[in-house]
């Protein structure tokens, strides 16, 4: 179909950011993603049978957002008609929560605790078990870099060296202007397009250490 | 189509509408012959579904290689109460990444594959347990799941047939051990993701306590291509005891990674040298870890005459696992690499058991010591000797998973260790 | 009839219901097989790795703790690979371990000091820093050592099956997995907690109360019964120079089966001192003088038979601390003198204490231990909740007044004046000594032998646990002398054993029961209260 096909030399890569941007296919950054199928998707949640499943992490958090008002309760209440059991909302429950207030405080899982009526230590229990909760307070793009082996072999630890230069953080740290988090993360299950990093919601694919700058500045500029 | 890349080898059945965007709607999945499978499906004796997939050989796609159909007929013959089908979309294998595609570009052949799942073994509610890193595949997967139920191929009466199924698509939140069956479901059940001890089996005892059956996304998405075009048809590709095409993701130094779906029994090298175009000018192949990081690593000379089935890759002296083949050019550094998975398990170590507890974080120590220069030559027999006592001693089996690196990259790249224990004594002595 | 199964474990064949696992059919045969997440109170998790067995015909080694013993099953618990498993799992176990026996008060007791002595290996092979958790106070009497944890999670499992108040979780996972509570919360005022600290296989989880208090090698275990409510919680005392240093549960499965509340086991320091009375005396207010056991008894026994004479009546004030043969012995030498009321006082609490997994067991509202068996024995309960009160048929008594274990401390100060003889069998100075004519010190049930009947009807024995102070002697045995010498049939008992035939033998409640019926869990009286739970 192209000449990508026959390539030979250097991995034909092009600009980094989407798996679209390899291979044979001139596909849009949204065709990829799905953007031009779904969208956003409400903050209700739609059709219940989807209201437990995809949580964003956002730019913009509210810690103080009350567990639940509005579409969010509404989303809740779904969640909790697709269980026998009440105790199986707990995870839907807390990334909800998390979609809100952007991390999982201990205050946190008390009202979750009572919004479901689990012991407190349970819910503190499962929270700590999962380590997409954050428990601490990140920054607006919570970048996470995969480093496991498929994307090490093709220089994950120096894309994630190139994180936080460009971004002046510690690993786990959140940078001065609150904008960024940098954390090394497990196999994100794109090992064909290394190195695979995942901010907030979205993945980057076939990052390397010079495209960092541009994808900071692109979410400095668009907020995603 | 196929993504990101095609080749001319592959046999396209499962990823035949990658790469098109049209392929996530009902209507593009209808136009490339979608749910007339789950039509026929659902008009046929439950027990015949069963004997179709028997009959066509499919293996569970998830790592283990058990006949899907002879796991469906476990399920009880009398129905006494709700019984669930859970589909296994949490994929976090380091190596895997087939599920994800099959999730964002055919989330309609899934969907089909579930219901047809869910009326043979007779289950009211399918689960699609995602992992939780897959936002934006799994909006996908929820929208097709919302068109669905508005075309009434998901709910009451499903077609007309009087069959009801509901389907929810859950999500994890990052826990690797999630993909073991029994762990995924007490994370279902919102508990911590703890795999249980068997028995009871997942048939007899599942999710919320009742007969269960978990299958892989690529089982499932296989499905419908056998109810419609029958297990022989299946069986014609592939080898005699692995039989059907499948999604092979390959990823590290080749010229193109990416999923390639090719017929079982495919010879390891022409994937690597053919399908994935070689190693860049100048580089050779070191090792190959066929299956994900849970397998045996193979050296060059291993591969050579390997083929890709079940029974090939154990020939070799590995597993496939579920067919994610990582190719390590002479570049690699192999300690680092096995450090770096080890390092993955021991995160990922759910804790219960005292072996792989205790166990994989010791091995990362040791090795990191060994990458740092501090390593001595017993460091290795310990770290063999750990790896035997963390096979087959706990509850599941990521602890052996940790420990399968490791000693076949010691059996197989000594001197890689070698080099960096004798540098390390030369540090030392300075 | 209990369908069974027959197997061989370690060359010895064995018969156990079906359903037994190997762990439990090894137990019956005398064979441990080593286990720290086992615990046969609770639900089994099977994730310590350290029960497993070689079953042959097995391709792995076995869980024996969930493993069900199965007809011709041949089971190696000391076979090459067992033991080769149990070697690795307690070198895993020591990687992250702090070694800190010489300061740890679980040493001497210690699961994971006996099996790494038993068959560990000579020498760790961990040249990696160790993991450092440190130490958590979980409020009430727990002390948590992250350090010494093996994960075991028993703990965790008895708050939530047993106590039914989950408080306890695992946190994080993996090598980073910690046992804790949620945040701050602690398990302060959760009544039965203290029983984590006697599940927990190593000094992870310790008693404030016990702290650095005493080693455990140093310890007596006996035998005893709780004296602090009417269940009858079978324990042990340890004790070490002669004072109750901790209360520990024994098992009964009839009773309370692993457990036993907090309430009661805090309860000890009682036992240990207070100003006791420690020789017999005679005569009123300031002619009060301590002679011989011989002399005062024989002036008593005087001094009763001439009140009888007179045709004075009797009366008496027991106590439900006192065992069934003092009560019994009591209750004969009432007879003895023409028959009267006994009564006696016993503090109540508000409310009972179940434990929710074993509904069994219950801190009961009376906070004695025998109150049933004085009721048995015909005597009647009077005065307050506060164990105050009630004294008006005997403040102005002009007969015989005998007073048993009861302190008297709400007395007026005329107690007893206008009697004719006021004898008092006590272990502290009553607060009307001032106006007995004798003054009798007898033991506590931890320094004597007996039983005590709880409130189901289930009379147990006790053991004696320390030395008596100064000339005390068993109540039974001073009693039964004064009945005797006022010519009641049958030889004065000089063993407990004796004192209890004789209950046995003369109360009709008691009938038919020996030593050898009672055994070591005890046995119910012939007309027993029914229980909810039971």
């Amino acid at each position: 179909m192209s000449d990508h096909t026959k390539a030979s030399g250097p991995i034909p890569f092009r600009n980094p950011g989407w798996a679209g941007n390899t291979g044979s296919f001139d596909l849009t950054e949204a065709q990829v993603r799905g953007d031009d199928f779904v969208g956003v998707r409400p903050p209700d949640g739609g059709h219940p049978s989807g209201a437990p499943s995809y949580p964003y992490m956002k730019a913009d958090k509210a810690p103080d957002a009350p567990l639940f008002e509005g579409p969010y309760r509404e989303r809740f209440e779904k969640i909790l008609t697709r269980y026998p059991e009440t105790r199986a909302a707990l995870l839907p429950t807390l990334n909800l929560a998390q979609e809100l207030r952007g991390h999982i405080s201990p205050d946190t899982m008390r009202e979750v605790a009572v919004l479901l009526d689990l012991p407190e230590a349970y819910v503190r229990g499962v929270t700590s078990f999962y380590t997409m909760y954050n428990k601490k307070p990140v920054g607006r793009f919570l970048i996470q870099v995969c480093t496991n082996i498929s994307c090490n072999l093709c220089g994950g630890d120096e894309v994630l060296a190139a994180f936080l230069k460009h971004t002046g953080t510690e690993l786990g740290a959140t940078s001065s202007d609150g904008d960024f988090t940098v954390m090394e993360v497990e196999c994100l299950a794109a090992c064909g397009t290394p190195t695979a990093v995942q901010i907030n919601s979205r993945y980057y694919e076939n990052v390397t250490p010079d495209g960092v700058p541009a994808i900071l500045e692109r979410l400095r500029a668009r907020g995603e | 189509m196929a993504f990101p890349y095609e080749h001319e080898r592959e046999v396209r059945i499962l990823s035949r509408g990658w790469g098109d965007p049209r392929t996530r709607t009902l209507e593009g999945w209808k136009a490339l012959g979608g749910y007339q499978a789950l039509e026929k499906a659902l008009r046929m004796p439950r027990g015949e579904v069963i004997d179709e997939v028997k009959a066509s050989g499919l293996r569970g796609r998830g790592g283990a290689g058990f006949p899907t159909g002879v796991k469906w007929s476990f399920m009880p013959k009398e129905k006494t109460g709700p019984q669930y089908l859970c589909c296994n979309a949490d994929e976090s294998e380091p190596g895997t990444f087939k599920d994800r595609e099959l999730l964002r570009w055919t989330p309609h052949q899934l969907i089909e594959g579930c219901l047809i799942a869910a009326h043979a073994i007779q289950a009211d509610h399918v689960f699609i347990y995602c992992r939780g890193e897959f936002f934006e595949a799994v909006q996908v997967l929820a929208r097709a799941v919302e068109e669905a139920y508005e075309a009434g191929l998901i709910g009451k009466d499903i077609l007309g047939t009087g069959i009801d199924i509901e389907l929810t698509v859950h999500s994890g939140a990052g826990a690797y051990i999630c993909g073991e069956e029994t762990a995924l479901m007490n994370s279902l059940e919102g508990r911590r993701g703890l795999p249980r001890i068997k028995p009871p089996f997942p048939a007899a005892v599942g999710a919320f306590g009742r007969p269960t059956t978990i299958n892989n996304v690529e089982t499932l998405c296989a499905v419908p291509h056998i109810v419609q075009h029958g297990g022989a048809w299946y069986r014609e590709q592939g080898t005699e005891k692995s039989s059907g095409t499948k999604l092979f993701c390959v990823s590290g130094h080749v010229v193109r990674p990416g999923n390639y779906e090719l017929p079982l029994g495919f010879p390891l090298k022409d994937l690597i040298y053919d399908v994935c175009g070689g190693f860049r000018p100048g580089r050779s192949l070191k090792a190959v870890i066929p299956g994900g990081s849970s397998v045996p690593i193979l050296n060059a000379a291993e591969c050579e005459d390997c083929t890709l089935d079940y029974e090939g890759v154990v020939e070799a002296g590995s597993m496939l696992g579920c067919a994610s083949v990582i190719i390590m050019d002479d570049t690699t550094d192999i300690v680092k690499q096995v450090r770096r998975m080890v390092d993955f398990y021991a995160h990922e170590s759910c804790g219960q058991c005292t072996p792989c507890r205790e166990g994989t974080q010791w091995m990362a120590r040791i090795l990191r010591r060994i990458e740092e220069g501090r390593g001595t030559e017993e460091d290795m027999d310990t770290l063999l000797d750990l790896g035997d006592q963390m096979t087959g001693t706990t509850i599941c089996v990521l602890s052996d998973s940790a420990a399968a690196p490791v000693a076949s990259s010691i059996a197989k790249f000594r001197d890689d260790y070698l080099a960096l224990i004798r540098r390390g004594e030369r540090v030392g002595a300075a | 009839m209990v369908e069974t199964v027959t197997l061989t474990i370690d060359g010895q064949e064995v018969t156990v219901p079906k359903g037994t696992t190997i762990l439990e059919a090894a137990e019956t045969l005398g064979n441990r097989v080593p286990h720290y997440c086992y615990h046969p109170g609770l639900s089994r998790p099977a994730q310590c790795r350290l029960c497993l067995v070689e079953v042959e015909g097995a391709p792995k080694l076995q869980a024996s703790c969930v493993t069900a013993a199965m007809p011709g099953q041949v089971v190696h618990t000391q076979s090459e690979s067992a033991r080769a498993q149990r070697r690795g799992v307690l070198e895993f176990y020591l990687k992250n371990h702090p070694l800190d026996c010489p300061i740890c008060d679980q040493s001497g007791e210690c699961k994971l000091q006996d099996y790494v002595h038993e068959e560990g290996r000579a020498h760790g092979r961990s040249r990696e820093p160790k993991r450092v958790l440190g130490r958590d106070d979980f409020g009430g009497d727990v002390l948590f050592y992250g350090d010494r944890c093996v994960m075991c999670t028993r703990c965790v499992r008895f708050m939530n099956e047993m106590a039914q108040d989950p408080r306890l979780t695992v946190v994080e996972r993996g090598n980073r997995s910690v046992i804790d509570t949620f945040f701050e919360e602690g398990l302060a005022g959760s009544p039965y907690a203290g029983n984590i600290v006697d599940i927990c296989p190593v000094g992870a989880l310790v008693s404030k109360d016990f702290l650095h208090k005493a080693r455990a090698w140093d310890l007596d275990h006996i035998p005893s019964i709780c004296p602090n409510c009417s269940q009858g919680c079978n324990i042990d005392l340890h004790v070490r120079d002669n004072l109750v240093q901790r209360l520990k549960p024994r098992d009964n499965p009839e009773v309370n089966q692993h457990w036993m509340c907090d309430y009661g086991r805090h309860r000890y320091e009682w036992m240990n001192h207070g100003t006791r009375l420690v020789a017999p005396a005679r005569g009123r207010g300031e002619g009060l003088a301590t002679g011989t056991w011989e002399a005062v008894l024989s002036d008593l026994a005087d001094e009763l038979a001439e009140a009888r004479e007179a045709g004075l009546g009797v009366r008496a004030l027991a106590s439900p601390f006192a065992s069934n043969e003092d009560l019994a012995a009591l209750r004969d030498l009432v007879e003895a003198l023409g028959g009267g009321e006994i009564v006696f006082r016993s503090p109540r609490a508000d409310q009972e204490i179940p434990l929710p997994g074993f509904p069994k067991l219950v801190r009961r509202r009376d906070l004695a231990p025998n109150v049933r068996g004085a009721e048995l024995l015909g005597m009647r309960r009077v005065g307050g909740e506060d164990a105050s009160g009630g004294l008006e048929s005997l403040v102005g008594f002009d007969g015989i007044l005998l007073v048993m274990g009861d302190a008297l401390l709400d007395a007026p100060e005329d107690f007893g004046a206008g009697a004719r003889v006021l004898a008092c069998l006590g272990t502290h100075p009553p607060r009307v000594a001032a106006g007995a004519t004798h003054l009798l010190p007898i033991r506590t049930h931890a320094e004597g032998e007996g039983t005590f009947t709880n409130v189901e009807g289930r009379v147990q024995r006790f053991w004696p646990g320390l030395h008596a102070p100064g000339e005390a002697r068993p109540a039974w045995q001073v009693l039964a002398f004064l009945a005797a010498a006022l010519g009641a049939e049958g030889e004065v008992p000089a063993l407990a054993a004796e004192a209890f035939a004789r209950l046995a033998a003369d109360h009709a409640p008691f009938q038919g029961l020996s030593y050898e019926v009672l055994g070591t869990r005890g046995a119910l009286v012939n007309d027993p209260v029914s229980l909810p739970g039971a």
